[in-house]
Parts: C-alpha cells; structure tokens; sequence
C-alpha cells in the first residue's frame, strides 16, 4: 500500500485515508473471524453493517450486469484451488468442481429486509472489489480535506486525486504480464481509477501447465479466454476492480461487445500473444512504445 | 602552443561526434512508433521494429481507398485512389517533420514519440 499527498493537511488526510483501508480490510476480510463476510459464510444468514450490504448489492449487480463472469460467490473454487484460506495449491478434480459449481452463482445470495441469507454450501469473497472500494472510500476522504493532489496504489489498484502538484495528470505504468519491472504502456490521469487483472498475478505449476487465480465461475477452472491482463479506467473503483475480473474472464471479443455496450470505462488488453488492444474513449491518453489496436 | 591547439581541437571533434552519437541513436529509438490517423482520430498505431512480416492495411474515405505497406523499419502509402496521390509521391515515412498525408481522405502517417517517466504502477503486488 503506498499513499501519497500534497498541499494542506495532507498528513492528516493520509493517516485518516490508513486508518480507515484498516478498517475495511476488518469489515471485509474472509480469513477475520470478526469481519462481516466471514460471519455470513459461518452463519449464511446475518443482518451485516449497512456498508457491508451496500458493497454486496454492488457485486450482485457487477455479476448481473456481466453475465455472471464476474462473481462473489466463487470462494469455494478458490479454496479448492488453494487461493484463499490458507489452503494450498492444487489441481481439484472434475468432480469436484461439479459439484461445487452447483452453488456458485450470485442468485444464492439473497438479500431482504437488511438481511442477507446465502444457500447452505455458498459463501461469498469480496477479494475482486474491496480493494477498489478501500480506494474509493480513500479518494472520498482526500475529497474531504479538499487535498487536490494525491496518489493512492493499493497492490496495484490505482486511484488518481486531482493531477500532480504542477497540475499536469499523473502518469499511471501498466505492468507487463512478462516481466512487471517494466511497463507495456502508460496511461495520463485524472481524478479516476486505474485497475488491473492479470493471471501473472498469482498462480502455480502442476505437471508443467500454468493455473492462475481468477477463476471463470461458469466453468469453475482458471480462465483461459486469451488474455494475459486487463486494465480498467473508471471514476468507479469498485465498478472498475470488479470489471478487471469480469472482462477477463469474458475473453476479448465479448470483452469488446460488453465495451461498445455499457462504454462507461475504459480498458487496455494484452493478449497472450502481446497484442495491446485500448478502447477509443481512453486511446489519447494512452502511450506505448509496442503497437495497438484502438477498439472504437 | 602548436600541440595544445591540437589536443584543443581533437577534443572539440570528439565532443562533437559523442553528441552526434547519442543524438542520432536517440532519434532511431524513438522513430519507430509510427501512427496512423483518420480524421485526426488515430486508429492504428505500429511500433515498425516489432513487424516481422510485411502486411498492408486499407482505409477507405471519400476519396475511395488507400492502401498502406508496412514492413520491417518501413512504412508507406502503397497506392490511393485519390486524383493527386501526394501520398503516394511521398514514399516511405523517414522524418519527424514530415508526415505522409493524404488531404482527400483525410489520413496522415506520423511518427510518435512515447518515452516517458511513470509516477505508479498498476497491475504490481
């Protein structure tokens, strides 16, 4: 986490913006015993804080609004495949994911009169959102103390506060999947959101074939649609984390369709072959020094 | 007096030269990123020293279609449709001052430049 500030009161903002990324991560951990999403998995069926509610009403409507590539309730399958709960990692086999399968899915959960029930072997992992929502909730806080300048990269999550103390936009690296020392690109903001998705990100080796972690919730396996990452520009952090997962486990063609559908964001997507490929509403204030396609 | 104004001027030379140098090799990195833009909206971008095979690409406008060739460290306007073809005339793209431009179909070929320094990452633990 690196968060950084500039004008008055800036140390003040930058400690209030800490304290309260600590504080969400408490409310939103699946490992704390004490955190809302894991009494709801124990209990699968709690009355959480009203924020809690809000953030799950928001997954419920990212997994609606794309289909279900992206989803909450696939904490089983990250478990199994040993990316969460400390378990570690390991090829599942079909079986078993069939019949995991069978409780994934965002109608599970449901939601009535403040309470939120989940069916009995669903439980839910806010992991694809929270950080953009801790960086919302960081950039509302500078907002606040009215600080014009300031960066905020929550591992990797971007949100840029008004331009740098010369008024120029901030100048945002997008990593390369092979070798995230370098950048393919860079992209000049302001006041947004910078996220991206890879499957260089976490994975493992099992007789010699890659798994990565963002699991496609339709097949309950890493999700091999032909991308190596995703990057989403959005004034909508938690919109913009959950769309990283959500289009790249679409692949880039339905990717594109979902674009020229809902084209409230902006996106840069590196194939596995290394072809970029930008959308045309942020193709200004991308730069590379590779080739890339603009999707219009 | 007379072996001093030699060191002085082989110095000079030298100076020179290493200037020259890093200017050039500077130059060469950065013209390879080439543009191509319609209507002022760029619609392809080609980084030429990453081409391997030769292709072309069409882009038709009002003035009917224009074809362009791109091959390793080159890039050209092929053929036009248009009546003058200055773009064609103009052969391969080779300096920063002078982009290949196509008036009819409103197309311009251009170098770009793209080094510069970052103030984050995103998509890093």
């Amino acid at each position: 986490m690196s968060v950084n500030a500039y004008g008055n009161q800036s140390k003040e903002a930058v400690k209030k913006v800490e304290k309260e990324i600590n504080r969400l991560d408490n409310l939103l951990s699946v490992q704390n015993k004490n955190s809302d999403i894991y009494k709801i998995n124990e209990n699968k069926c709690i009355s959480p804080s009203k924020e809690t509610l809000n953030i799950i009403k928001k997954a419920k409507k990212i997994s609606r609004l794309t289909d279900g590539a992206f989803d909450i309730t696939t904490e089983p399958l990250t478990k199994a495949w040993g990316f969460s709960g400390g378990a570690e990692n390991r090829v599942p086999d079909k079986k078993e994911i069939r019949n995991i399968l069978k409780n994934v899915g965002a109608e599970n959960i449901n939601i009535n009169n403040g309470k939120i029930t989940l069916n009995n072997n669903s439980s839910v992992d806010l992991g694809a959102i929270a950080k953009g929502y801790a960086s919302h909730k960081a950039g509302e806080i500078f907002n606040d103390y009215k600080i014009t300048s300031a960066l905020i990269s929550l591992g990797g999550n971007v949100r840029a506060v008004g331009s740098k103390p010369d008024g120029s936009p901030w100048i945002v690296g997008i990593a390369d999947p092979d070798n995230t020392e370098k950048q393919i690109g860079t992209l000049s903001v302001k006041d947004t959101s910078v996220i991206t998705s890879g499957g260089y990100q976490r994975f493992f080796e099992s007789n010699g074939k890659k798994y990565h972690h963002i699991i496609n919730p339709h097949t309950g396996y890493p999700a091999e649609n032909g991308l190596k990452s995703v990057t989403v520009v959005s004034e909508d952090d938690t919109l913009g984390d959950g769309l990283t997962t959500g289009l790249f486990v679409m692949g880039l063609d339905k990717a594109i369709e979902f674009y020229k559908e809902n084209g409230s964001f902006g996106a840069v997507f590196i194939t596995d072959n290394n072809d970029i490929y930008v959308t045309g509403n942020i193709k200004d204030i991308f730069k590379s020094n590779r080739s890339f396609e603009v999707i219009e | 007096m007379k072996n001093r104004f030699w060191i002085i001027i082989f110095s000079a030379v030298l100076i020179i030269s290493a200037g020259l140098w890093i200017l050039i090799s500077n130059l060469s990195l950065s013209a390879n990123i080439v543009g191509i833009y319609q209507n002022n909206r760029l619609i392809k971008k080609i980084d030429l020293n990453s081409v391997t095979e030769p292709y072309e690409i069409t882009i038709s406008g009002e003035a009917g279609k224009n074809i362009v060739q791109v091959s390793n460290g080159h890039i050209k306007m092929k053929s036009a449709q248009c009546p003058d073809k200055i773009c064609v005339n103009h052969g391969e793209l080779i300096s920063n001052t002078s982009p290949i431009v196509c008036l009819p179909n409103k197309i311009v070929i251009k170098f770009e430049n793209s080094s510069e320094n970052i103030d984050v990452k995103t998509g890093v633990k």
